[in-house]
């Protein structure tokens, strides 16, 4: 109680400090409250909502670079629905997201569980294994590609001298659709991997200890302890974590620019990659800006339906 | 000037208006002959402050990122000055650029007129709506040895031929390098003469009815498939427009469709760049043109164009610059640089002494004439430069490769054409 | 916790450690050699018999060197660090007020503002940066940091105010109350008392804030023109990434250091992070 006895000493309660109008506002909940939500109210009005409803308007125009366009309803959208293109990026970025945010989980949960243990170098490699997630996604990205090109590819020498593929039937890594997007899928989890092994691992520390070695004393085995006690309460982290990797990954960009451009034949197509060929490369703006808004409604389902399921984990 | 005069410059402390730096903000991109760009940042930015009192500011880029520049820039209604448009880009953003008729005009009147090709990219209608800058032009370069130790001495001329050598080439684990990916330079390089050389084209002569449905196009489709499996890299589908060069400096393709810059580069670094017999690899290499078709011979040159920005301040200087960098001694200072890797927009540059300085790169020289450009038969407006950066046409190749039937890959490509093109 | 034999412990610990790190930074590896690798080497393919990817007999510092004299490397850098720092700076002031307002008072529409500020999360960047690029020029900012400090927190602030609002409902509510009882106003008590003790969460929120601004491309590519404006992420890949000439080294020079010095500062934070996304989550 030593931060409540500042106030005490203070005098403010033994002189008779005069409760101004303002103050007397700023004690009111309501007033506080919206005061204090002022400067985010601004300035995401200013720069999130504001274009939103420009986006919005681009979107039901018909307008391209530099020439304004007229309203033209739903043309757009009735466009992309017929789009080949576009339904691919809709496959590939639901696909690239469920499969992608599903190892991330699994894997940052093993290595969260591995690094939960005492040993030597903890926190050095608890800082070693943020570097994929700390370093710039386009650099990394880089780096990636060179790894993964098909005249110098490390992994392909890798793989020859454990004898596993000839010179011959050597891995396409970005040249095969399906191995496109499992490349895809590796790097944007190489870089998840870490941001979920960390923010679980803090869920575990939360876990009491002495319930497992309860649990051990009862004679449950490792598995059983994992899924009766830590899982279910480590649900709460895990859910936070994946709503926010979820939003994340559907919006990737980066690496796809980087790697494919959308290719073998728009089989990494993704919805930023396919909006931004198309509002920048053809020019065509509302288009763009179409695609980018097709996004929000199944982003936004994905979103309600975990965050129902977090409420629920919530109240139980 | 008077006393008063100075006085009264210096009591306000500015000097006086004829004086005030003029500044031009310049966007390229960044050059595939880095010497060049040297020379423009340097000696050539030198000699436009001396000569015009210009302070140049010279921005170079990743090619990719022009076009994002560009439309970030239109629609914020401010950025730089004059940027350099590849292909038919200023057919994208005709509303926003200066018209430049005047300019064009003068330049193309001193140098014997320029070439088609760039005409049709820098003009709408009869208003010019950018200077065009040079042509890039493209050859197959190849290692000369190798293909004589298959028992072709000269570079095949057709595409069975071609085919032939290439199988054999793989044989030996050097096949035909070609990019068939989304990337804006070296596919379309090929693909597109690919598809005219078989009689194939995109749309009629009236530029509105779409004709890429045609008995030619599913010939030039299915003949593709055999080409790629018997005598091509299969990395090709995912390569960039860097990775033919890597390829080929490193020994692992046998020839390739690209600019001036593989061979530029390999004699830039002799020890860098060599055979597998220790000796320098430039040595080996020749260029020749592609291969005919049923349908004839052709090649896609990508025109480079200075469009002024129509939102700038600074015209009337951009306008000054254009016409003293195309004057015949600066550009020639360039043109010297990139060591024939361009060729000039113009046909005076046919005559340039770069073209002896190196036999080797002197078949560059006809490649503008030969061209044709995307879209054919109908220009190379809006539409054509969708279709080329939605690379409808690569698709169509791309998907018969990994096993769709040339049929449906033809279908598929009209369908995109005609929501294209709004038919 | 994995009992029994010494060959278990290895099997079950070890081993999937090890590759685990090799995984997660090898590419590091790679990219240090790359960056000291001559050029003459880096271009050998794969099948070729000389090729030595994992060290390098003649290292050299041409490629940093290069990095560091002939491309504004250093600028991009400084570029990115006052960004990064000021756009998290406002996201974490916004988000500490719009946190606490919405976990611990009571106001009519609470509830949706909360949800509003959540739903600007989704918005794709795609979507907004055209329309931004008119507001940007509207305020003469354009090719300014400040173009990049003011729509950095647009996606930052969402998140802040989500961690920092499961921090604060994990402090109990008796804190305040005895401090307003003693006379305390409430601005008073929320910033001497709750969010002293909210500091792991603070400290979580700015690391997780200052990763995605240094980290960010989309704005930074449209909404900067001069090379000396730029950020890193754009500057290395516009000026190093150039056609069909080689700067690979330059390149993974240019990866190692952008993400270096940033690594070292999370070093000493890291406890505070793990123990800040804990406190959050509880609530």
């Amino acid at each position: 109680m030593s931060q409540v006895s500042i106030f005490s000493s203070s005098g403010a309660y033994s002189s008779a400090w005069r409760r101004g109008s303002i103050t007397r506002v700023l004690e009111d909940q309501r007033w506080f409250g919206l005061l204090l939500l002022t400067p985010t109210l601004i300035l995401l009005g200013l720069f999130t909502a504001y274009p939103f409803i420009k986006g919005i308007e681009l979107a039901v125009t018909n307008t391209t670079v530099g020439v304004p366009g007229h309203f033209v309803g739903i043309h757009n959208f009735v466009v992309l629905w017929h789009d080949d293109i576009f339904r691919m990026a809709v496959w590939n970025t639901c696909f690239y997201t469920a499969v992608a945010t599903t190892v991330k989980l699994a894997l940052g949960l093993w290595l969260a569980l591995l690094l939960n243990r005492n040993f030597r170098g903890k926190a050095m490699m608890r800082a070693a294994i943020l570097l994929p997630f700390i370093i710039p996604t386009v650099l990394s990205t880089f780096a990636w590609k060179w790894m993964f090109d098909p005249t110098f590819s490390v992994i392909n020498y890798v793989l020859l001298h454990l004898h596993l593929i000839t010179i011959a039937d050597r891995i396409n890594w970005l040249g095969v659709p399906w191995l496109a997007m499992t490349s895809i899928i590796i790097v944007n989890v190489w870089r998840g991997v870490p941001f979920f092994a960390i923010s679980l691992l803090a869920g575990l520390q939360t876990i009491n200890p002495e319930l497992q070695e309860a649990a051990a004393i009862d004679g449950a085995r490792a598995w059983q302890r994992f899924r009766h006690i830590t899982w279910p309460l480590l649900l709460p982290v895990t859910m936070v974590i994946m709503l926010f990797s979820v939003i994340q990954t559907f919006a990737d960009f980066q690496i796809v620019y980087v790697l494919t451009g959308g290719g073998p034949a728009n089989t990494t197509q993704l919805f930023a990659t396919y909006a931004y060929q198309i509002g920048i490369g053809t020019g065509l703006l509302s288009q763009g800006a179409a695609i980018s808004l097709a996004i929000f409604p199944i982003l936004l389902l994905v979103v309600i339906v975990q965050l129902v399921y977090i409420r629920k984990t919530e109240t139980a | 000037m008077s006393i008063g005069g100075i006085g009264a410059v210096l009591a306000t402390g500015r000097a006086p208006a004829y004086a005030q730096q003029r500044t031009l903000h310049w966007v390229r991109w960044s050059d595939f002959v880095p010497a060049s760009d040297a020379l423009l940042k340097g000696q050539i930015t030198k000699e436009c402050q001396k000569a015009l009192g210009i302070n140049l500011q010279l921005e170079t880029i990743n090619a990719n990122d022009i076009q994002a520049r560009v439309t970030s820039a239109i629609q914020s209604g401010n950025g730089p000055d004059i940027i350099l448009g590849l292909n038919n880009w200023p057919q994208l953003y005709t509303a926003s650029l200066a018209d430049m008729t005047d300019v064009a005009e003068e330049i193309g009147q001193a140098q014997g007129g320029y070439y088609p090709i760039s005409k049709q990219v820098a003009t709408a209608g009869t208003k010019w709506i950018g200077v065009p800058w040079a042509v890039g032009g493209g050859l197959v370069a190849y290692r000369k040895s190798w293909f004589e130790a298959i028992g072709y001495p000269e570079f095949p001329d057709t595409w069975e031929k071609l085919q032939d050598a290439g199988k054999k080439l793989k044989a030996k684990g050097t096949p035909v390098g070609q990019a068939l990916s989304h990337s804006f330079g070296d596919p379309p390089g090929f693909w597109y003469p690919w598809l005219w050389s078989f009689g194939g084209k995109e749309v009629a002569a009236d530029g509105k009815t779409v004709a890429l449905n045609s008995k030619e196009t599913l010939e030039s489709v299915k003949a593709a498939v055999p080409f790629w499996n018997d005598a091509c890299d299969p990395g090709g589908l995912s390569w960039d427009d860097t990775s033919n060069n890597r390829a080929f400096l490193s020994g692992t393709i046998a020839c390739t469709n690209n600019g001036a810059s593989i061979y530029i580069e390999a004699k830039r670094k002799p020890d860098t760049y060599q055979t597998e017999n220790g000796t320098p690899m430039y040595k080996d290499i020749r260029h020749a043109a592609l291969p005919k078709g049923p349908g004839g011979q052709y090649n896609l040159p990508g025109p480079f164009t200075d469009m002024v920005m129509a939102y700038s301040k600074n015209q009337a200087a951009a306008k000054e610059f254009l016409k003293w960098i195309h004057s015949k001694p600066v550009f020639e200072e360039w043109f010297t640089s990139q060591q024939g890797y361009t060729d000039g927009a113009t046909k005076y540059w046919e005559g340039d002494k770069v073209w002896s300085a190196d036999p080797v790169l002197a078949p560059f020289k006809k490649v503008p004439a030969q061209g044709r450009l995307t879209g054919y038969a109908g220009p190379p407006d809006r539409a054509a430069a969708e279709v080329q950066t939605k690379y409808i046409i690569i698709d169509m190749y791309a998907k018969a490769v990994q096993g769709m039937k040339p049929e449906d890959a033809v279908n598929w490509a009209t369908g995109e054409l005609k929501s294209i093109y709004g038919v | 916790m994995i009992e029994g034999p010494r060959w278990r412990r290895s099997v079950f610990f070890h081993v999937p450690l090890t590759v685990f790190v090799i995984f997660l930074l090898f590419p590091f590896y790679w990219m240090l050699v790359t960056s000291i690798r001559p050029d003459r080497e880096l271009y050998k393919p794969w099948s070729s018999p000389l090729y030595q990817p994992f060290w390098t007999l003649h290292p050299t510092f041409e490629h940093i060197h290069d990095l560091l004299t002939e491309t504004l490397f250093s600028t991009w850098m400084l570029n990115t660090m006052i960004i990064s720092i000021a756009a998290t700076a406002i996201s974490l002031f916004c988000g500490l007020l719009a946190g606490y307002a919405l976990s611990r008072l009571k106001f009519p529409f609470a509830g949706s503002i909360g949800t509003g500020i959540f739903v600007t999360y989704l918005v794709p960047q795609t979507l907004l940066f055209i329309p931004l690029s008119n507001i940007i020029r509207n305020f003469h900012i354009g090719d300014t940091p400040w173009a990049l400090i003011l729509t950095y927190p647009t996606f930052l602030v969402p998140f802040c105010t989500w961690l920092l609002m499961g921090y604060f409902k994990s402090i109990p509510k008796e804190l305040e109350e005895c401090a307003r009882i003693d006379g305390a106003t409430r601005w008073k008590a929320m910033l001497y008392i709750v969010f002293p003790v909210a500091l792991p969460g603070i400290l979580s929120a700015g690391i997780f804030a200052f990763t995605l601004s240094w980290n960010e491309f989309i704005y930074a590519l449209v909404f900067l023109s001069s090379p000396a404006e730029k950020t890193v992420s754009v500057g290395v890949t516009s000026d190093l990434v150039r056609g069909d000439v080689f700067y690979w080294g330059q390149l993974m020079a240019g990866a190692l250091l952008g993400s270096v010095p940033v690594a070292i500062v999370y070093s000493f934070f890291v406890e505070h992070y793990v123990s800040g996304i804990t406190g959050s989550v509880k609530g």
